[in-house]
């Protein structure tokens, strides 16, 4: 078997089956490996790997404590956001070139999942009534529109050498190139895509994913009023999307590795050069947080309007020179 | 069932269908006239929005047509009719948001025996629009949709305010009407007829001068009223001055006429323009876009806020129809007409979820009197189906899946990546496409940003005021209305698939290629096989509810919450202490600040000889660049050449005749 075509029915529900198994049992650990390598550059000896497994089962098992100002949407959101996250994971190639789900959606809907899960949790922060979920939902949304154009724009250079916006195309594409994908324009779209993962994510120079400073939050003002099963869910979403933008990050800008052939021989390959890949770059933004300062926020427009730019000086590579 | 209908008996159904809606809005229009009968006049106003999107989905799928002509009036004909696809996708966008509207005031006294008149006959103006097959037939209703739709914005007691506010919009009007106007006349002149199929024959004997200027002026005609970015300085302020049923289908379907005559005239009637029509159409889209949704992220009166985002929605509309022209100029039809597809996918699409969402403003103003979001707040509790309807609106205007905004924005997006991937156009003009992409992303992400403020501020939180806390639920025919418009947004976008590819069909036929299937990107209901890049609506729908549902199953606490005071630094909370519109879109207002060119202003006073301030105002501002900076001067200055050219008239009678001897001697010398 040559392409994988074979996507679809009982395989493509196997597949998605195994993939979402393996992010979710990984999506902590990711996490774990990035604050041991901040705790390290700090001098610190940092917590150990399951910590934030512990940190899961402990907020699991409490008791959920809900604001008076609150009413169903801050109830239900974190269902929303994890279910949406849950969903961009499936479309996206991991260990082979082809997602499981790949033939249900595109770029643009990975795109717009990991929207409808930012405008799930940053009305969930208005529905408390606090100042700092205000707060941090306010900077959450500019910061994600200022990001947007660069990750899609990004994207849309490798649809465009690859003649389709689906991900395994585009992933299949860059497999076919070897390492002759790594033109200019390529490179150009893979920093600013880089950027955007930083920004998205909320690691530094743009969100300190450790603060509990109250009015330097973003992200973390969003989930200072939930608790409980709530709380560990908002958690758990943010880890598996460091994930997903990862895993896109590889699939559309460092495919190598991955399965082209349907065999359990390559798949597994595949797989272990993906955990690779996440845990790299992972360790490229634990090396963010430990070394660089965060911005201020008036600062980001240049920073992730870069992206932006240097996403269009990559199309414009594309499309203007021959 | 309909299937199994014999066609020709669906193709005699469709011009039933427009004689009954027809007859429906004008006996609306007859009975509000007559007082004892005016509270039927909604319902038959609801009747014929629903029969205009029956008629409109018979033309869509069945791509029939209906033909009607009536008598000669001085050698022209003032009826001449003829609908087809095209005009079917603006009907439903017409029936949908008219019927919603509709339905919203049953049982309601209209502010004025003049407002119950003119509001069904503004809907049958639009319905006679969208049908006109001949120059005069279409200015006559497009004039009466003008004037209409301005008797309504003035209402019969129309403050300072508004009169301002009437006056810009029926300024505005009659400078599109005009240029519309001119344009046909050029039209008329090179073909010698009025008749729009005689100009599609007559296109390859027009000469290229005329043929340019007449589609530029038509194209300043249509985007005025469609309310793209320079031109659009009338929508923000007429809109919320109207009553919220008719602001709702001023926003969700008069604006979209504009589309409709530029696809009609630019598209159909004459084949496409030169590329740089296409291209300012697609630059005239970006702009909108990005202005129209910053504009709105600014506003803190709910209605206003909602008006500039039609603008942005205008702009996605134009994007895509700015692509299609681009790519038919340069023979690239099969990818035109996705372009053109996806601008009437998004017209239908944003008709169903502005009107909802204007519905939903209005049902907050008759709640709480107020339309200031920095006064409202926690009207979830006191209306939550509105709250909930609202929601469902601001995420499918967000362009959130599986909602029907993200379906037709993706088609957008497919649109614009496959024009700066054909080899048909040339570099410069695949760049300009795929720049697009970008200002698209941005007003995708912006929007978000702007619905999330406006949805959490006036319903989630707690009430900003005394009002916003005493509010009550909308009425029942309100409450369905917005159920029905919530519905649409939901099945438009969970049925996207078959809807798209009936819209792809109509406009393969307005642009004339091959029905044949090229292997385009597309909108599905489950997963494709091939290498074409797809998104399956129902099938990302049914993951996403089934993911929902399983994941709250699984977070549901055994335990029961308790319920506790939110966390304000150990000080009771109060309303105050909450983000408001203002302070929520300050991040945006600094980030953009060389476009927005914010104003702020900040007075303390002090309690006598202490530090403790007694009393802060704030004040912040932007600057509209295009009112303030160039409208504004232009008007002074016009009003400075008035006064001065004021002084030649001195009163005396002397005077005048020495300006008649004056003008007989120049033309005299002039004549020689």
């Amino acid at each position: 078997m040559n392409m994988l075509d074979v996507t679809t029915g009982a395989t493509a529900v196997a597949m998605a089956a195994i993939q979402l198994v393996i992010f979710v049992a990984f999506a902590p650990l990711l996490t774990a490996t990035i604050r041991r390598t901040k705790a390290r550059l700090q001098s610190r000896r940092g917590p150990g790997l399951l910590q934030p497994y512990r940190d899961l089962a402990k907020w699991w098992g409490k008791a959920p404590l809900e604001s008076n100002a609150s009413g169903p949407v801050a109830r239900h959101a974190p269902a929303v956001v994890l279910a949406c996250i849950l969903a961009a994971g499936l479309l996206v190639p991991f260990a082979a070139g082809r997602a499981p789900l790949g033939a249900w959606g595109d770029l643009f809907v990975v795109v717009g999942l990991l929207a409808a899960a930012r405008f799930a949790l940053a009305l969930a922060a208005l529905d408390t009534g606090s100042a700092f979920g205000g707060m941090g939902s306010s900077r959450d949304v500019a910061i994600s529109a200022l990001a947007e154009p660069g990750l899609v724009l990004a994207l849309a250079g490798v649809a465009l050498a690859a003649g389709s916006s689906d991900l395994g195309v585009m992933s299949m594409f860059g497999l076919s190139q070897g390492i002759g994908l790594l033109g200019p324009a390529h490179l150009l779209a893979a920093a600013a895509f880089a950027i955007v993962i930083v920004a998205e994510t909320g690691h530094q120079p743009v969100d300190n994913p450790d603060t509990h400073l109250e009015l330097t939050m973003v992200h973390e003002g969003m989930l200072l009023e939930a608790s409980g099963r709530s709380l560990a869910t908002l958690v758990f979403a943010s880890e598996f999307k460091l994930v997903v933008l990862a895993t896109v990050f590889s699939a559309a800008f460092l495919p190598f590795g991955a399965a082209t052939e349907f065999a359990p021989a390559p798949i597994l390959l595949g797989l272990v050069v993906g955990l690779v890949k996440l845990f790299v770059v992972g360790q490229v933004l634990a090396l963010l947080d430990g070394s660089v300062a965060k911005m201020r926020i008036l600062g980001l427009p240049d920073l992730l309007g870069l992206a932006s730019l240097l996403a269009l000086t990559g199309l414009a590579m594309q499309v203007l020179l021959p | 069932m309909f299937a199994a209908l014999d066609p020709s008996v669906g193709a005699a159904l469709i011009p039933a269908l427009f004689v009954a809606t027809a007859m429906a809005f004008g006996l609306a229009a007859l009975s509000a006239a007559i007082a004892r009968v005016a509270c039927f006049s909604p319902v038959l106003a609801t009747a014929g929005g629903v029969l205009a999107a029956a008629a409109g989905v018979g033309l869509v799928v069945g791509a029939g047509t209906a033909t009607a002509s009536g008598g000669q009036v001085l050698g022209l004909t003032p009826m001449a009719l003829h609908y087809d696809g095209l005009s079917g996708a603006f009907l439903i966008a017409l029936g949908l948001s008219s019927a919603a509207a509709s339905l919203s005031v049953v049982g309601e006294k209209p502010r004025s025996r003049l407002e119950g008149i003119a509001y069904p006959l503004f809907l049958m103006s639009i319905l006679m629009v969208l049908g006109a097959s001949n120059a005069f037939a279409f200015l006559l209703a497009w004039e009466s949709m003008a004037l209409l739709s301005a008797v309504l914005v003035f209402g019969l007691r129309p403050s300072r305010a508004v009169v301002s506010a009437g006056n810009l919009y029926l300024a505005m009007t009659h400078v599109a009407t005009a240029a519309i106007l001119v344009g046909f006349a050029l039209l008329a002149w090179a073909t010698g007829s009025l008749d729009f199929a005689a100009w599609h024959i007559a296109v390859p004997s027009i000469a290229p001068v005329t043929r340019d200027a007449a589609l530029l002026l038509t194209l300043i005609g249509f985007a005025t009223k469609a309310g793209a970015f320079p031109l659009h300085i009338w929508l923000p302020r007429a809109h919320p001055v109207a009553p919220s049923h008719v602001s709702a289908v001023m926003s969700g379907v008069m604006i979209k006429t504009g589309i409709y005559g530029l696809v009609r005239i630019g598209v159909d009637v004459m084949g496409g323009g030169p590329d740089w029509l296409g291209l300012l159409v697609l630059a005239l889209g970006g702009i909108s876009a990005v202005m129209g949704v910053l504009y709105a992220l600014m506003q803190h009166d709910l209605k206003r806020l909602l008006a500039f985002h039609s603008i942005e929605n205008i702009g996605i509309i134009l994007i895509g129809v700015g692509s299609a022209m681009l790519l038919q100029a340069h023979g690239a039809t099969q990818l035109a007409a996705l372009a053109l597809a996806a601008a009437l996918f998004h017209s239908i699409n944003h008709a169903a979820f502005k009107t909802l969402l204007f519905l939903g403003a209005g049902a907050v103003v008759h709640a709480t009197g107020l339309r200031d979001l920095n006064r409202l707040g926690g009207l979830a509790r006191k209306m939550p189906v509105t709250a909930l309807a609202f929601g469902i609106g601001a995420a499918a205007i967000s362009g959130l899946p599986p909602l029907n905004g993200f379906a037709s924005e993706w088609l957008t997006f497919q649109a614009l990546l496959g024009a700066a991937g054909t080899v048909a156009i040339s570099p410069a003009l695949r760049f300009a496409a795929a720049a697009t992409i970008g200002a698209l992303a941005l007003t995708t992400a912006l929007a978000v940003a702007c619905f999330v403020k406006a949805t959490g501020v006036t319903f989630l939180g707690l009430p900003r005021s005394s009002a916003a806390s005493t509010a009550h639920e909308a009425t029942k025919p309100e409450r369905a209305a917005m159920a029905l418009l919530a519905f649409a947004c939901v099945a438009l976008g969970l049925g996207a698939g078959p809807a798209a590819s009936a819209l792809l069909t109509v406009s393969r036929s307005v642009i004339r290629v091959d029905q044949a299937a090229a292997s385009l990107p597309a909108v599905t209901s489950g997963p494709r096989t091939g290498d074409v890049a797809s998104y399956a609506a129902l099938a990302i729908g049914l993951l996403l509810i089934v993911a929902i549902g399983f994941v709250a199953l699984l977070v549901r606490s055994r335990r029961a919450a308790r319920r506790v005071d939110t966390w304000t630094c150990g000080i009771a909370p109060k309303a105050a202490f909450q983000y408001t519109a203002t302070s929520y879109a300050k991040p945006i207002r600094l980030f953009f600040r060389r476009i927005l060119l914010p104003e702020r202003e900040i007075r303390v006073e002090y309690h006598e000889g202490t530090h403790f301030p007694a009393s802060i105002r704030y004040r912040s501002e932007i600057t509209l660049i295009l009112e303030d900076r160039v409208f504004g001067p232009t008007h002074a200055l016009s009003l400075r050449a008035a006064n001065f050219a004021r002084r030649l008239q001195g009163g005396a009678i002397q005077l005048y005749i020495a300006y008649s001897v004056l003008a007989v001697f120049i033309l005299l010398l002039w004549a020689r």
